[in-house]
């Protein structure tokens, strides 16, 4: 590269340099301090300097939207009508006797108190959900783009995610190690998926397993539909409580709602091609068990319906992409199910 | 006649590729051919991957030994007895207690690799044998430039020589041959001293070429520079003749037609037995280039690279595989271009490297993905030799690597003994790799021999370094060798035989 065309963008041509490191010109340093005169250089070990993190761009501005004021007014108005009813009742506790007041006062703080804790921990929540989506996205486009700079950026936040699970401690000590050697982007994605993400994704199957053969069994005997329709519910709330504590959420009351919409959104979205795939074959077992018992089929159908809103689930709350492995498929869980429901396995799962 | 011959080859090849066949059906073998021009690291990726496959080295994208498939791997004697084995415990010994680089490929040589695995697949596992033989193919890169000699005349092969030694940047190192051919008639009387003098005055030519300062490629005919046991012999004392292309055939006894009989007897002697028994049986190939070599000559020796690998992609015969053509004729249904010495790099540059091979053997890529087989193009070090780190010097951070020079190396007039650990900063590679071919005119045609690397890229210095200190283990073991995408390399090559 000579002077005269400087490469696209850099803002300077760097000369090749060397330097000894027995000689006096060089400081190692940990923390880059004041800087090295023209003939020194200052040199760092490699650990941390190449992750420079690129934060992905915020998404795009939303549009103002009108149910979300709708819903801060009236709930303000609401918030206010408490205030003022609680406000009234004190005076009147005061103007009944004195520590009765008093004891009003001490109980409405307590309340507050436990009020604030709640939105705390609400809020709180919801930023490791939004941080798991966010490391999603990251994973994603490293891998798409092979950019190994933000691979191990996120890879680093993803171990930060499961630090306190201490059942991760040797998966995370051998990713770390990969992060150490010059690896490419996508393969660093895929060697977390298998290295890290491989137990917690078995341990996932057999969560979603396990509910979708409670659930075609409680279909199968229960004597009433309304019995049906609050264990499939019971059990679905279950899945994706268990699973986003599993891939490292803790959701509060706020961010199951969020898990929820996502779950929504992703079941209506892949909803098309899963058709294709499994759907023809689901009703086909569904017809072939439905000979032998109408209410055993029914319980497969629901059983199946469970598995899907579990893999849906699965793919919402994992914080990484599925690059290397497909991830799991209705199909999988099918002839398991098939199974339980043919022999009538009554062992299956812990009710 | 030709097409005679060919016919019959054709016909030999596919014999030998049924009986192939045969024993493949005990233990299926795959012929990996390892190939590169002079000091492209042929011989270390060799020992390197054996190394880290027998001692289950730290390959974690090569999935049958992270997975823990792969049982054992061991050396054992290889199938072709008339080949010479690759001299593995020796250049192990040379890396790991000497640091030093192990001797270059003379010639071909091979090393069977012995693989017990388990497979991926229910199918596979059940049926298959769970081992796998690999069999690894060193060659010269430069035998390679022969090969298109094949479908040459003498000729032909005179006058595109002979354009070659008369282009700007050869013209000073190809001055003394040149003269000895003005004052030759070729159809003088034939004499053994005027053949002798003359290809002595083309060796050296070619040999010049090659130093470091020129790090020319397209040096046909390959054996002149390492003629193996030929050396002496007529088929290897020829040299190209200034005559009319389609001058008639030479009377007998005169100069030229002796010269046109050696070439001949080149081909028929040399470069058709390699094509043989060695080239045409082949199912994957690497093929290894030294990128920064060139680049620290520079632009005229990155053309001439991209000339000589355009040349050589040209004789791999690549294609699918498929399950009758497995048996009748083998082809090349892999190819992994490696731009070697990625660790003489910055991690931040490997990209750059890669696109820069990219394009020099675009040809070669197009013609082989045109023919069906898999292409992949890579950075790597079969053995790491340095470490990283940032250096910040004059207000500006420098991505740089920690290393010890090789004896002898030079940077901004320092010289180096072999023992002195350096940090260095190469400098930027372009993005856009056509940078380091297309230079202003001025300083491309430079006379080459003037000024040794002095018309290089100066914003770019490449230094060579000694193999890395290895850590022992208690009891006095060496761990595996630290390399750079050499797993990522094998699970290209192999991986799907062993999945």
């Amino acid at each position: 590269m000579t002077e005269s065309t400087p490469p696209p963008g850099r803002q300077s041509v760097r000369k090749p340099a060397a330097f000894r490191l027995d000689d006096k010109t060089v400081q190692f340093e940990e923390e880059p301090a004041a800087d090295p005169l023209t003939a020194e250089a200052a040199m760092s070990d490699e650990a941390g300097q190449a992750i420079a993190l690129q934060r992905p761009a915020p998404p795009a501005g939303r549009r103002v939207r009108f149910g979300t004021w709708i819903a801060l007014g009236f709930g303000g108005l609401a918030s206010l009508a408490v205030g003022l009813a609680v406000d009234n009742l004190i005076r009147d506790l005061f103007a009944r006797t004195d520590w009765l007041g008093w004891t009003g006062v001490a109980l409405a703080l307590l309340a507050v108190f436990g009020l604030l804790g709640l939105l705390i921990r609400e809020a709180v929540a919801l930023a490791r959900l939004g941080k798991i989506d966010g490391l999603r996205e990251r994973l994603e486009k490293a891998a798409e783009d092979d950019d190994a700079v933000a691979a191990r950026g996120a890879l680093g936040d993803l171990i930060a995610l499961y630090k306190d699970r201490p059942e991760t401690a040797r998966n995370r000590r051998i990713l770390s190690g990969h992060m150490r050697e010059v690896i490419d982007g996508r393969d660093l994605v895929g060697l977390a998926e298998r290295d890290l993400l491989a137990p917690l994704d078995s341990e996932a199957r057999r969560i979603v397993l396990n509910s979708a053969k409670r659930v075609s069994l409680v279909t199968a005997v229960s004597p009433r539909a309304l019995v049906d329709l609050l264990a499939v519910l019971f059990e679905n709330v279950r899945i994706i409580r268990r699973l986003s504590a599993l891939y490292g959420g803790r959701p509060g009351m706020l961010g199951f709602l969020r898990l929820i919409r996502h779950i929504g959104t992703h079941l209506a979205l892949t909803g098309g091609m899963a058709a294709g795939d499994s759907l023809a074959s689901q009703f086909l077992g569904h017809g072939l068990v439905a000979r032998l018992s109408t209410r055993l089929g029914e319980g497969v159908v629901n059983g199946l319906l469970t598995a899907r809103i579990g893999i849906a689930a699965i793919a919402v709350c994992r914080p990484a992409p599925f690059v290397r492995t497909r991830g799991p498929t209705v199909s999988e869980f099918m002839s398991e199910l098939m199974k339980a429901a043919e022999t009538g396995d009554t062992t299956s799962g812990g009710i | 006649m030709s097409t005679f011959y060919s016919a019959a080859e054709d016909a030999r090849l596919t014999l030998a590729n049924l009986t192939d066949a045969v024993t493949d059906l005990a233990v299926p073998t795959v012929r990996l051919g390892v190939t590169g021009l002079a000091r492209a690291g042929k011989t270390v990726f060799i020992t390197a991957l054996v190394h880290n496959l027998v001692h289950g080295g730290r390959l974690p994208v090569f999935q049958a030994a992270s997975g823990g498939r792969l049982t054992s791997a061991r050396l054992q004697p290889q199938p072709d007895d008339a080949v010479p084995r690759f001299d593995y415990e020796d250049h192990v010994a040379a890396l790991v207690n000497d640091r030093i680089w192990p001797e270059s490929t003379r010639q071909v040589s091979e090393l069977r690799l012995t693989i017990d695995y388990e497979s991926a697949h229910f199918f596979n596992r059940r049926f298959g044998r769970g081992r796998l033989h690999l069999d690894l193919i060193d060659y010269p890169g430069e035998w390679l430039l022969d090969l298109p000699l094949l479908t040459k005349s003498y000729a032909a092969f005179s006058a595109s020589a002979l354009k070659r030694a008369r282009a700007a940047n050869r013209s000073s190192l190809s001055a003394e041959f040149l003269g000895l051919l003005a004052e030759t008639k070729p159809d003088a009387p034939e004499s053994e001293q005027d053949a002798q003098r003359l290809a002595a005055a083309f060796k050296a030519y070619l040999a010049n070429c090659r130093s470091d300062a020129h790090a020319l490629s397209m040096l046909p005919p390959g054996r002149f520079l390492m003629p193996g046991d030929l050396d002496g012999s007529p088929a290897l004392t020829f040299s190209p003749l200034e005559f009319p292309v389609d001058a008639a055939a030479p009377r007998a006894g005169t100069l030229r037609a002796m010269m046109e009989r050696r070439f001949e007897a080149y081909k028929a002697h040399v470069v058709r037995p390699f094509f043989r028994n060695h080239f045409a049986r082949l199912d994957r190939q690497i093929v290894l280039v030294d990128v920064q070599h060139a680049i620290n000559a520079g632009p005229a020796a990155l053309s001439d690279l991209e000339d000589a690998l355009g040349e050589v992609l040209t004789a791999f015969r690549p294609g699918r595989h498929s399950w009758l053509s497995s048996i009748l004729t083998r082809r090349i249904d892999r190819i992994l271009f490696a731009a070697t010495k990625a660790d003489h790099l910055h991690r931040d540059d490997h990209d750059r490297l890669q696109a820069i091979l990219r394009r020099l053997v675009n040809r070669g890529i197009d013609h082989a993905r045109f023919k069906g087989a898999k292409v992949e193009v890579l950075a790597m070090a079969a053995v790491r030799a340095t470490r990283e780190a940032t250096l910040r010097h004059g207000g500006q951070e420098l991505p740089a690597i920690l290393g010890t020079p090789m004896p002898d190396e030079r940077l901004n007039g320092d010289r180096y003994d072999g023992t002195a650990e350096i940090a260095m900063f190469p400098g930027d590679l372009p993005d856009d790799p056509a940078a380091l071919f297309d230079r202003p005119a001025n300083t491309a045609t430079t006379p080459a021999g003037a000024a040794g690397p002095g018309h290089a890229d100066p914003a770019l210095q490449f230094l060579r370094f000694r193999p890395p200190e290895l850590d022992r283990t208690a009891e006095g073991k060496t761990l595996s060798l630290p390399h750079i995408r050499l797993d990522r390399a094998l699970e290209f090559l192999i991986g799907d035989r062993l999945a």
